[in-house]
């Protein structure tokens, strides 16, 4: 590996620390949100199980990611999945479309058995659900780790986070290769799975401008192997590099006005672009000022859920937001002075 | 790029005619973003130089902390680290960036500037200016204010604010104010007063010693000149065992041997019978106490303060730590306190160490009434105390000085033919003899040879006839260590030609191809 990738590798692994106890028999977290399946919104089942957790946070790790927060780290045994599992069932009865999450990969063996897994999808097919999203690394992408007996349709979301090399090599912490991943997703469509694409927006150390470029970028260069892709905005998670970054105000959320612009400029491209920023309207999620957060938030879900577009948004920061992007790549990393969104109309220190 | 000035850190240079740092660049004309985030993009200071790429997957709390070009050198996040962290990344500045690369600090707000530059960065930019231009705040004397006057185009009025703003901090560093101009914006800044606070070692350690005057307050306490002062206090010896302990109030006048005040002082005490086995202490703040011999000294010669007649509980524990360290129950019979309105609070002090001592309860100390109990006092204090003959005294004296001075390299002077004495006439045979201008005993040539031997700094210089001044060109190498304001001696072909006061640090003298390197004193 070269030498390069080892200051961050070091920071990854100091920001961590290890995760609390949690009680094994309970899933992390369970919702209902509004989906678009086939065209239609519908309602979708969310689920959270509580596993071991990704094999790469347990080596390294990525900069933004603090999933590992809620796993095990000696893993769960499957009695404790399957009493997760009985918890969750009323969550998803009834309903079309389901998201079963890990804090990993879905399809990594040695996270979820197999068997498990094999239980669990012909048990949603029993209950009428007829497409399930999980999650996963794209080295757990090969047909014997998703050849269920009986499963829904099957969409697997794998994290590109960025096409750019040194963004995933410099930034993220990712140790994935562009020809593998053109490889996996044409894998997994070969044996009947839709892929979506998670691009990260403004991983730590980019400013605004390079995060913006990077996102569309990176969408540009992934819509031919996908079926969709989601612009994640990075968000501030406990015990991550991003939150050390944060916390010494080298690197700020991205603002909404970023998620909107990479959406517009992705419009023309033949897959469904959206988003649904995580923490959205918070100063760990991505923001703009008090006054245009949830207005923007609410244009995201319509445009996520179809039955809206970005047009006619405005506020008082957008010009702002121009200031701004015109000069981050200047200011060598991703932050901006405190209160700047809100045009320091608070009395915050600067 | 010539050093013309420096203060702390900081450096005046000229780059290039009518251009000076610490510098500011305009980022619409001078900043070239980079193409990939490999590369750093460009900036113009006269000439167009690349700059490093930005700290990709760095943490900014770990070595090296600058990112370096060929000419440039960034110290990246300059606006958000820790204040602590920030000095002690300061301290590596120069081992990071040599003398001769640019330190460019990206992205810091006007009010961080003047800290900044104190600590050695040479470029700033108008990239925050820019923001809060188009959020409708004015700069004036670098703070923020909120319009409510319409100005056209805002960012291009503070733009030329900020460059009188950066014209100030360069006046500063020439006239030797530069720490005023950073005491005033650390006055409601936490962030600059914490660095400041944080940096007062370092500066002490590798700060330049330019002797311009102290307009002090309490701030000034912390002075890295002050600081350093009462720290060497403790290498100090009076002139004999077993004198009396004279505390005498300051003077507005310095050295206080010349003002009218001491001058009565001296003129009633040299009627006392062995009045020479008085020793002479002016208690003062921020410095805390001054031997009579040590007023030549930089910067007991050197500072203003407000008078107040008041002591804080500040200045009351440095009085304190500063009596201590003049070791008074090992060097001094007896005490008298005769300082007006610090009279009381010295007494106790000198009570708390368990000397004899005697307050003269005057409350205006050269009045007649105030002289004539002095007098009477003294007389009665000295009648039991051995006579100090002259020569003896002149021995002593020029011994404390020299230790002040010079440390553990003194010995040469100490052991030397000491004749005259204080203040003017003093000489250590013919290897120094006082000087107000270096601020205690300025060396001879015959005395810099002396020096050198006894491990005083040496630098050498290439062979040629030196005449006036040394220039950083003609430096060859160096042996030891000094910081600006130093004496230093001159060597060519191995024998020593001149000596001087350093006017660059070691390492900048062999990287600079101009400017003054040693203000030379004197020819072989």
């Amino acid at each position: 590996m070269p030498e390069a990738f080892v200051p961050l590798t070091d920071f990854v692994n100091e920001s961590k620390s290890i995760p609390r106890d949690h009680p094994l028999d309970k899933p992390v977290a369970k919702w209902v949100e509004e989906e678009v399946l086939d065209g239609k919104i519908v309602e979708a089942g969310v689920v959270i199980l509580r596993t071991r957790g990704c094999y790469w946070s347990i080596k390294e790790g990525c900069s933004m990611c603090g999933y590992f927060n809620d796993t095990v780290p000696g893993g769960v045994s499957d009695d404790m999945l399957r009493e997760q599992w009985k918890k969750v069932r009323s969550t998803l009865r009834g309903k079309k479309y389901a998201k079963i999450y890990t804090s990993g990969s879905f399809i990594d063996p040695t996270e979820v058995p197999f068997n498990f897994a094999d239980e669990v999808m012909s048990d949603m097919s029993n209950m009428g659900i007829e497409k399930v999203l999980i999650e996963s690394l794209p080295e757990f992408v090969n047909p014997k780790n998703f050849a269920y007996t009986n499963a829904p349709k099957l969409e697997i979301a794998i994290g590109l986070e960025s096409s750019n090399p040194v963004v995933l090599d410099k930034s993220v912490n990712k140790r994935l290769r562009w020809s593998h991943y053109v490889k996996v997703c044409k894998l997994a469509r070969d044996n009947g799975a839709e892929v979506k694409a998670y691009i990260l927006l403004k991983p730590p150390y980019l400013s605004e401008k390079e995060a913006i470029e990077d996102a569309v970028q990176s969408a540009i260069d992934t819509a031919p192997y996908v079926d969709k892709i989601s612009i994640n905005p990075v968000n501030v998670q406990k015990n991550t590099v991003v939150e050390k970054l944060w916390f010494r105000n080298e690197w700020t959320a991205p603002w909404l006005w970023s998620v909107i612009e990479v959406l517009k400029r992705c419009e023309d491209l033949p897959v469904r672009v959206y988003s649904d920023p995580t923490g959205g309207g918070t100063r760990r999620g991505a923001h703009n000022c008090h006054d245009c957060n949830k207005r923007l938030l609410e244009a995201l879900k319509n445009h996520r859920l179809g039955s809206g577009d970005l047009k006619g948004l405005h506020c008082n920061c957008k010009s702002r937001w121009n200031t701004l992007v015109k000069q981050s790549k200047l200011r060598r990393n991703g932050s901006e002075p405190h209160g700047y969104r809100s045009g320091f109309a608070g009395s915050r220190h600067f | 790029m010539e050093p013309i000035s420096h203060e702390g850190l900081g450096r005046l240079l000229k780059l290039e005619d009518n251009l000076q740092t610490p510098h500011v660049v305009f980022s619409h004309t001078d900043l070239k973003e980079s193409k990939d985030l490999e590369s750093g993009g460009t900036i113009k200071v006269g000439k167009v130089f690349d700059l490093p790429p930005s700290p990709l997957g760095l943490d900014s709390e770990k070595a090296p902390y600058l990112q370096l070009s060929e000419n440039i050198a960034v110290l990246d996040n300059a606006y958000s680290i820790q204040p602590k962290k920030l000095v002690e990344i300061a301290a590596e500045f120069r081992s990071e960036a040599g003398y001769s690369r640019l330190l460019y600090a990206p992205a810091v707000e006007p009010s961080q500037m003047p800290i900044l530059a104190y600590l050695g960065v040479d470029i700033f930019d108008d990239l925050n200016v820019e923001l809060r231009s188009s959020t409708g705040w004015i700069l004036e004397s670098g703070e923020w204010i909120k319009q409510n006057t319409q100005i056209d185009d805002l960012f291009s009025h503070n733009r030329s604010e900020l460059n009188r703003w950066i014209l100030r901090i360069r006046n500063a560093i020439s006239n030797g104010k530069l720490r005023e101009l950073v005491e005033i914006t650390s006055l409601h800044n936490p962030r600059v007063s914490q660095i400041l606070h944080h940096s007062a070692l370092l500066l002490i350690e590798k700060g330049a010693r330019v002797h311009s005057t102290i307009r002090s307050n309490d701030l000034s306490l912390n002075h890295p000149a002050i600081l350093d002062f009462q720290n060497r206090l403790s290498n100090y010896e009076p002139p004999a065992q077993n004198m009396v302990l004279l505390i005498l109030p300051c003077s507005a006048r310095k050295p206080y041997f010349k003002s009218s005040s001491h001058k009565r002082f001296f003129n009633t005490l040299r009627e006392v019978e062995n009045h020479l086995a008085l020793h002479v202490v002016s208690v003062t703040s921020p410095l805390g106490l001054v031997p009579r011999e040590l007023e030549f000294c930089y910067p007991a010669a050197h500072y203003d303060i407000a008078v107040t007649g008041k002591w804080s509980a500040s200045e009351i524990e440095m009085l304190r730590s500063q009596l201590i360290k003049l070791n008074p129950t090992k060097h001094y019979a007896k005490a008298i306190v005769h300082a007006g309105s610090s009279s009381k609070i010295m007494t106790e002090l000198v009570k708390e160490l368990g000397i004899d001592v005697v307050d003269t309860r005057v409350d205006r100390p050269s009045s007649y009434e105030g002289l004539e109990i002095l007098q009477n006092i003294a007389r009665m204090t000295l009648s039991d105390i051995p006579i100090l003959n002259t020569k003896d005294r002149a021995k002593g004296e020029a011994k404390g000085l020299a230790n002040f001075q010079y440390g553990e390299n003194s010995d040469f002077l100490v052991n030397s033919e000491i004749s005259g004495r204080m203040p003017y006439k003093l000489r250590c045979g013919d290897l120094a003899a006082m000087s107000p201008v270096v601020g205690g005993f300025g060396l001879t040539l015959k005395g810099g040879i002396e020096y050198s031997l006894q491990g005083g700094p040496i630098i050498i210089a290439e062979n040629f006839k030196l005449v006036g001044d040394l220039f950083a060109v003609g430096v060859k190498s160096y042996k030891g260590n000094w910081n600006i304001g130093d004496q230093v001696v001159i060597k060519q072909n191995d024998i020593v030609t001149a000596v001087g006061i350093a006017k660059m640090v070691p390492e900048e003298m062999i990287s600079m191809n101009r400017g003054v390197a040693v203000e030379v004193r004197h020819h072989a």
